[in-house]
């Protein structure tokens, strides 16, 4: 019956369709790799920085990897990572068959997909790595092909573990915060004995000389046993956690195919069981906040979300900062990741304008003009934006760039907490059917705020970063750019305003 | 499975004479308790109605028994097996409030394939048999998108019964059904319940009520009343 359905779907396809898109995506990656591998060209690593690689790069890849099992355990114990259909519960999970054996097919299948663009991704990698660094290109494109399928196949593996083996979602936190732990021990004590450790290894190995060859082959031999008993343990799936995830992976599927990014983060939220706190972090009794009842429900807002979101939040912004100071010191291209970091955790500080434009009917009875309302929810969310930025700058300063972070900080962190929350505003307010019958204005729609965001956070440490380099201010050179984002987060913020008015039925 | 053990629409029962055996059973939510200690047991061959307002814990309890959802506390056995378990899932078949489908499967398919999972063998006269009773013989190549809501609770009626089962447990099932179909349904309940199934009917229908062997009324997740289904007990159930 299986065999049945997969040809069932694979006629419905459009073969036509199928070819087009792979035609697209393919072009799309080879300008994308081009541009890149251009990109990177253009830069040389010396040997002070082959051999800090060298010392410590396994340590600090394995947090990468400790962070990447963490979440993994954190959603097998929330019911992840099978996403099994409502129907396939009902009637084969509710069959009298073995479970292991019925889930086995999905879970295999997860994996294998999960490990083959895992080795896509990191053979792309190498494909860079060996452009910049001493090693043959036959040794990193091996050498970081296999740490991209074992990172997946490690994360996904624990996921199992702990969704089979029905860990409690403290339990499986703990677990991971041990395996990150250990992995922050070998970074500060300079050892290797972490298996995240061990995995970073793996992707340095080119580096790295024979002893540690066996060292990367323990930490894959150890995420190979992790898969293997994650796949022992499958028939321990809870059913509850099941069907819940199968009603919320459907419509987010959906609504990610319809690029309907509030959406998604409203189910995401959900298959996390981030839910707002019964009772605030704190009171607010700031009488003074009575006056403006918009920025009080700002901030009740924020005080209620859950210890997960406000460390996520928080993580984000040191994340941005460290990226921040490698795409200032080594690897230009990824100051892209700081923008698309930094927006993430402003869709998350947006949430209480987006609340009010989920519920347009209540929006519509207050007694104030929609637009007003709009740009006043804005105030609240930047200030949090602006202490998310602020620990950016911080951990790029603690990353060895103290003065120019924290001047650079000083300038970027009002005008881009501004502009990356008008982003957000953005993206939350988009009405994903808008450009149904017009999918190239419905990608315009869609990615404008992501690139505004990416413009936001590039182009203000680009230019003090070249000002820097000739002996210029590298604030003053970032506080030109900052002028002119205001000005475009100025305009976003009017035109918010604009569009929401015009969705209002009830005019004043 | 013991010596002289039951045996009920061709399935063996366990030693225990009830098909169904619920100790202590609650369920919390997040800080909302949604059934509270409930001890009941449900003898083979006997219709059980399942009562009570919006939120009295009915689709909870049958969850539980189905073993869909676990209890936070307390017990529920099915022929002696624990709910969910292997054992239990070949003895129970559930009926839910929403009915559930493969997008990738016609009717016809669904009903083969779930009673191949519970070793049914052929059951082509029966499922025509069905279909046909139910009024959906046309529609068994149709994909179950092209149903309308009546069709596709007529059709999940189809996939609870054309598998053996010990216990039926239905949740609603009379809703969304036109009054020949509620007909219909009504026979095939009382057919299983012949067959020496035990069959569990949550529902707000009088009629359904008064046709079974037993009510079962909760309230807050508590049961509150046990006994035959006499109309001035259980009125009070109907109130606002």
């Amino acid at each position: 019956m299986r065999l049945a359905r997969r040809r069932r779907f694979v006629g419905q396809l459009e073969v036509m369709e199928v070819v087009y898109r792979v035609y697209v995506a393919a072009i799309f990656g080879a300008i994308a790799l081009a541009l890149i591998a251009g990109w990177v060209n253009n830069a040389g690593v010396g040997a002070g920085a082959v051999a800090d690689i060298a010392d410590k790069g396994p340590a600090l890849i394995g947090i990468v990897v400790a962070l990447a099992v963490f979440s993994g355990l954190r959603s097998g114990a929330r019911g992840g990572p099978l996403a099994i259909e409502a129907a396939e519960v009902q009637y084969v999970l509710l069959a009298p068959i073995d479970r292991r054996l019925a889930l086995r097919t999905s879970a295999l299948r997860q994996l294998r997909i999960a490990v083959l663009a895992g080795a896509v991704l990191g053979a792309v990698g190498g494909n860079f790595a060996f452009r910049r660094l001493p090693g043959s290109p036959v040794e990193w494109l091996a050498c970081l092909a296999a740490f991209g399928a074992v990172v997946p196949l490690l994360t996904l593996a624990g996921a199992l573990l702990a969704s089979g083996r029905r860990l409690r979602p403290a339990l499986a936190g703990a677990a991971g915060a041990l395996l990150l732990s250990w992995s922050l021990a070998d970074v500060a004590l300079g050892t290797k004995t972490s298996p995240a450790t061990m995995l970073g290894s793996l992707a340095t190995l080119p580096l790295q000389g024979g002893a540690t060859a066996a060292m990367a082959a323990v930490g894959v031999a150890i995420a190979a046993m992790a898969a293997g008993l994650g796949l022992a343990s499958l028939g321990g799936l809870s059913l509850e956690a099941a069907l819940r995830r199968a009603s919320l992976t459907a419509q987010l599927r959906f609504s990610a195919s319809v690029q309907d990014i509030r959406t998604v983060v409203l189910l995401r939220r959900q298959l996390a069981s981030e839910t707002p706190r019964q009772r605030p972090w704190v009171r607010l009794r700031a009488p003074r906040l009575a006056k403006h009842p918009v920025w009080r429900r700002g901030w009740q807002s924020i005080l209620r979300w859950p210890a997960a979101r406000f460390g996520r939040v928080l993580a984000l912004g040191l994340l941005a900062g460290a990226l921040a100071a490698v795409a200032w010191s080594e690897a230009t291209p990824v100051i892209v990741l700081v923008g698309l970091v930094l927006l993430v955790a402003a869709l998350d500080l947006v949430e209480p304008l987006a609340q009010e434009v989920d519920h347009p009917m209540r929006l519509e009875l207050l007694p104030a003009p929609p637009a007003a309302l709009i740009r006043e929810h804005l105030v609240s969310p930047t200030l949090g934006m602006g202490v998310v930025v602020v620990l950016g700058a911080i951990a790029a300063a603690a990353l060895g760039f103290a003065s120019t972070a924290l001047g650079v900080g000083a300038v970027m962190f009002a005008p881009t907490a501004f502009v990356l929350l008008c982003c957000a505003a953005l993206s939350a307010t988009n009405d994903p059917y808008e450009f149904l019958l017009t999918p190239l204005l419905g990608y315009l729609q869609t990615g404008l705020p992501i690139a505004v965001a990416i413009l936001a956070t590039s182009a203000p440490v680009m230019a003090a970063r070249a000002s820097a380099e000739h002996g210029g201010s590298a604030a003053a050179a970032a506080a030109g750019v900052e002028l002119v984002m205001l000005a475009i987060a100025v305009a976003i913020a009017i035109w918010l305003g604009y569009r929401v008015a015009k969705r209002t039925t009830v005019q004043p | 499975m013991s010596a002289g053990a039951a045996t009920v629409a061709g399935v063996e029962l366990g030693s225990s004479p009830a098909v169904l055996v619920a100790r202590g059973l609650g369920r919390k939510y997040e800080g909302f308790k949604a059934l509270g200690s409930l001890s009941v047991e449900v003898q083979e061959g006997e219709m059980v109605a399942l009562i009570g307002p919006n939120g009295a814990g009915k689709t909870t309890f049958l969850t539980i028994a189905a073993g869909l959802l676990e209890p936070s506390n307390g017990t529920l056995e099915v022929g002696g097996a624990s709910a969910g378990s292997l054992a239990a899932r070949r003895l129970v078949s559930y009926l839910p409030d929403t009915p559930v489908f493969y997008e990738d499967l016609s009717l016809g398919e669904h009903l083969e394939y779930v009673a191949g999972l519970h070793g049914a063998g052929d059951v082509g006269a029966r499922a025509r048999m069905l279909l046909e009773r139910l009024g959906m013989e046309s529609w068994g190549e149709s994909l179950p998108s092209e149903f309308s809501h009546g069709m596709r609770q007529k059709a999940s009626v189809a996939l609870a019964l054309i598998r053996p089962f010990s216990i039926l447990l239905a949740d609603e099932p009379f809703d969304g059904l036109d009054p020949p179909s509620r007909d219909v349904l009504f026979e095939l309940l009382a057919e299983a319940r012949k067959g020496g199934a035990a069959v569990v009917v949550s529902t707000h229908r009088r009629d359904v009520i008064a046709a079974a062997d037993r009510c079962l009324a909760l309230r807050d997740g508590r049961l509150a009343y046990d006994g035959a289904p006499k109309p001035d007990a259980i009125a009070e159930f109907f109130e606002g």
